[in-house]
């Protein structure tokens, strides 16, 4: 009975939120939780479940987990729009099951929080999880990166007997194993594709304290890492990028090994850093049961998620819209910025509670290769720190001439609107999330509940 | 002139954005055609620290903090304690700044000897201290950001580097914030704290080229995007 008036509830409620033409599932969720707190458990028992959680890249790599589950048959939900919070997912559990609690769909693919994901793990007991990565993200919410770790050692210990998929790049990450090898399958980059950041959030070893040797580097602290004092080194992935073909504005082809196969797959979303995400979603499909090389053939047909290298053409502005919240993404994201150097720049910092109050980390993200060697664009700061992030441009090397503040959604719409060409913009989540709509309304595409 | 900076642990001090103190030093005295050299010394290496002029020390994760200890006991500590009491300039940010006084107890009663070189002891606390704030000094308000579990309190032998606006500081209790002692400048705050606080950067410039010269100026920069940033925080908090 709670279940069912939990569920009519968090119906109604969302569907009242929408016809005042708002999508929150938080308040909708809030409530299905408090008339029935292990909702998330019940609705999730007859899922089959996939769950993706880590700093970076959580919902690229749901998209194309979606992709690949939808081309290979199975007809699966998804928390879609990154309410990736206990009660988003209790609402997007809640609008897939009917007011008995039956499943309209039943394979999930679930986006969660790190620090949440020690109890939605234990709760939704998913088949598989995929872990990403960990970088130092929001230190005023997650804490230390060691927190955000052992938040999801503890929900992949409550998961029960779920596959383990694990960037094994990631000396972090790769740490979390589970001892029975026939749980755990790994995925990485067998190639150097860049440098080390300029501030590792591991450099050293998290078994023994000594640094680490690199044999190369892909981004940041990922790489082949190898630990000179106990031993502690990256394992041979399962699921390998083994070489990169090109790398362009539209997407990329690599070599894809998978379980010893080699395969040459062209991903439809631009930016080295999404071949982790290719390489993480079908390590999490094959462990499902897909095959590999339907797998493969999927990742030719992602779209970009929701502000995550999304496009949208302004007049004769041609947009893309990269969602940035730490220095490892934003790093990322500069990289493709840099590879177009005609673009405008146009940057949001919000200081929210979702984008972190805490601003400093601009200074950990390399704006200097914006700048290297006199390069000059056109630039936009916006946001409620526009003028932290001006201030970063301008030690960063920037030519505070070439520099605009603009506030206001609807202002900065317009400003976008006026440019010609090639627009980037990165914003924080809060900042994302009105200057999307905006942006969405005025080219008339769909909001993301609809 | 030059100054030459040496930036203390990088490799595990380095939480979010301090490195920035490194750059903002950096360019306030390109900017002014004051030569200025950069030398990083992370755990286990060794220079002797008085061919350097000014020292940054950053905050870091607990998870490397044992490390750290076992470097500064091998020697380097007693030697950064030296420096500050012959009067070479530093800046210490939170972890840095903790630190540099006698000791730290943890929230569970456990107790680590720092290296006393400021009088000062700090506990740590099971609620974190998370906020923008704000403090007034000799350069004027201050604005950052703190983000600390350790509460500090000061002994007679170091003067509170200001007095708190808005925020915790210190403690949390007394008002104050940050230490000071001969050239050394101690704080709490992120932000990181020089960018937008121009002042206080040239304050510990001027600090640390006046040890070595005698006497120095600094001509005034073109501070607009500074001032901008640091209003903007201070209009935040309710202040002006």
């Amino acid at each position: 009975m709670r279940l069912f008036l939990a569920i009519l509830l968090c119906k109604l409620a969302r569907a009242a939120l929408r016809l005042l033409g708002r999508g929150g599932t938080a308040l909708p969720g809030s409530l299905a939780l408090k008339l029935c707190p292990d909702i998330v458990a019940r609705l999730s028992r007859p899922l089959k479940t996939i769950m993706v959680t880590g700093t970076n890249g959580k919902t690229t790599t749901c998209r194309m987990i979606e992709r690949m589950l939808g081309d290979a048959g199975f007809d699966c939900m998804a928390n879609r729009s990154g309410p990736n919070l206990e009660r988003g997912i209790a609402a997007d559990l809640c609008a897939n099951a009917g007011l008995t609690g039956r499943p309209r769909k039943r394979v999930a693919v679930i986006e969660c929080d790190e620090a949440a994901f020690k109890r939605v793990c234990g709760e939704m007991k998913p088949a598989a999880v995929v872990v990403t990565n960990i970088f130092r993200d929001q230190l005023d919410r997650y804490g230390e990166v060691t927190h955000t770790l052992e938040s999801i050692r503890i929900g992949l210990e409550r998961a029960g007997g779920a596959l383990v998929c694990l960037n094994a790049d990631d000396s972090l990450v790769a740490s979390l194993a589970p001892d029975a090898a026939d749980r755990v399958r790994f995925f990485g980059i067998d190639v150097p594709l860049g440098e080390a950041s300029a501030v590792s959030d591991a450099p050293r070893c998290i078994i023994c304290g000594a640094e680490y040797e690199y044999k190369y580097h892909t981004f940041a602290h990922l790489g082949g890492f190898c630990c000179p004092k106990c031993g502690y080194s990256r394992t041979e992935p399962e699921v390998a990028v083994v070489g990169v073909d090109s790398l362009g504005p539209e997407g990329s082809v690599a070599e894809i090994r998978v379980d010893g196969e080699i395969y040459t797959a062209p991903v439809s979303l631009p930016g080295a850093y999404n071949l982790y995400n290719a390489a993480a979603a079908v390590a999490g499909v094959t462990a499902l049961g897909v095959g590999a090389e339907s797998a493969i053939k999927s990742l030719a047909h992602i779209e970009s998620g929701f502000g995550r290298m999304e496009r949208f053409e302004l007049g004769e502005a041609k947009v893309t819209m990269v969602l940035v919240k730490n220095p490892a993404g934003c790093d990322r994201a500069l990289e493709y910025l840099a590879g177009v150097p005609e673009a405008a720049a146009v940057f949001c910092l919000n200081d929210g509670t979702a984008d972190g109050t805490d601003v400093s980390w601009i200074w950990d993200a390399g704006f200097e290769r914006l700048f290297s060697g006199g390069q000059r664009r056109e630039i936009i700061v916006s946001g409620t720190r526009a003028d932290d992030m001006r201030l970063r441009l301008k030690y960063a090397g920037a030519d505070d001439g070439d520099v605009r503040t603009v506030r206001g959604t609807a202002e900065l719409a317009d400003a976008i609107a006026a440019l010609r060409g090639q627009v980037c913009v990165m914003p924080t989540y809060t900042a994302m999330l009105p200057l999307r709509a905006e942006l969405a309304s005025r080219v008339g595409r769909k909001e993301f509940w609809k | 002139m030059e100054l030459r900076i040496c930036h203390l642990y990088p490799d595990v001090l380095n939480l979010y954005g301090d490195r920035g103190n490194v750059l903002c030093m950096k360019k306030r005295l390109e900017w002014r055609g004051i030569g200025c050299s950069v030398t990083e010394l992370p755990i286990g290496e060794k220079a002797p620290l008085g061919r350097f002029d000014l020292f940054f020390i950053g905050g870091g994760q607990d998870f490397e903090q044992g490390l750290l200890l076992d470097d500064l006991r091998a020697g380097k500590g007693g030697e950064i304690k030296a420096a500050a009491n012959d009067g070479l300039a530093f800046l210490c940010v939170c972890g840095g700044y903790q630190l540099m006084g006698h000791s730290y107890e943890t929230y569970t009663g456990e107790r680590f000897a720092f290296l006393g070189a400021l009088d000062l002891v700090t506990a740590g606390a099971k609620e974190r201290l998370i906020g923008n704030f704000a403090f007034e000094t000799e350069f004027g308000a201050v604005v950052g950001f703190e983000n600390h579990s350790g509460r500090t309190r000061l002994g007679p032998g170091v003067q509170p580097l200001g007095r708190v606006l808005r925020g915790s500081g210190n403690n949390g209790e007394d008002g104050t914030e940050g230490a000071r002692y001969l050239n050394v400048f101690g704080t709490y705050s992120h932000g990181p704290v020089l960018p937008k606080n121009p002042a206080l950067c040239d304050g510990i410039l001027l600090a640390a080229l006046r040890r070595k010269y005698g006497s120095a100026e600094l001509e005034p920069l073109d501070d607009a995007a500074e001032n901008a940033a640091h209003e903007s925080v201070l209009r935040s908090l309710g202040i002006n």
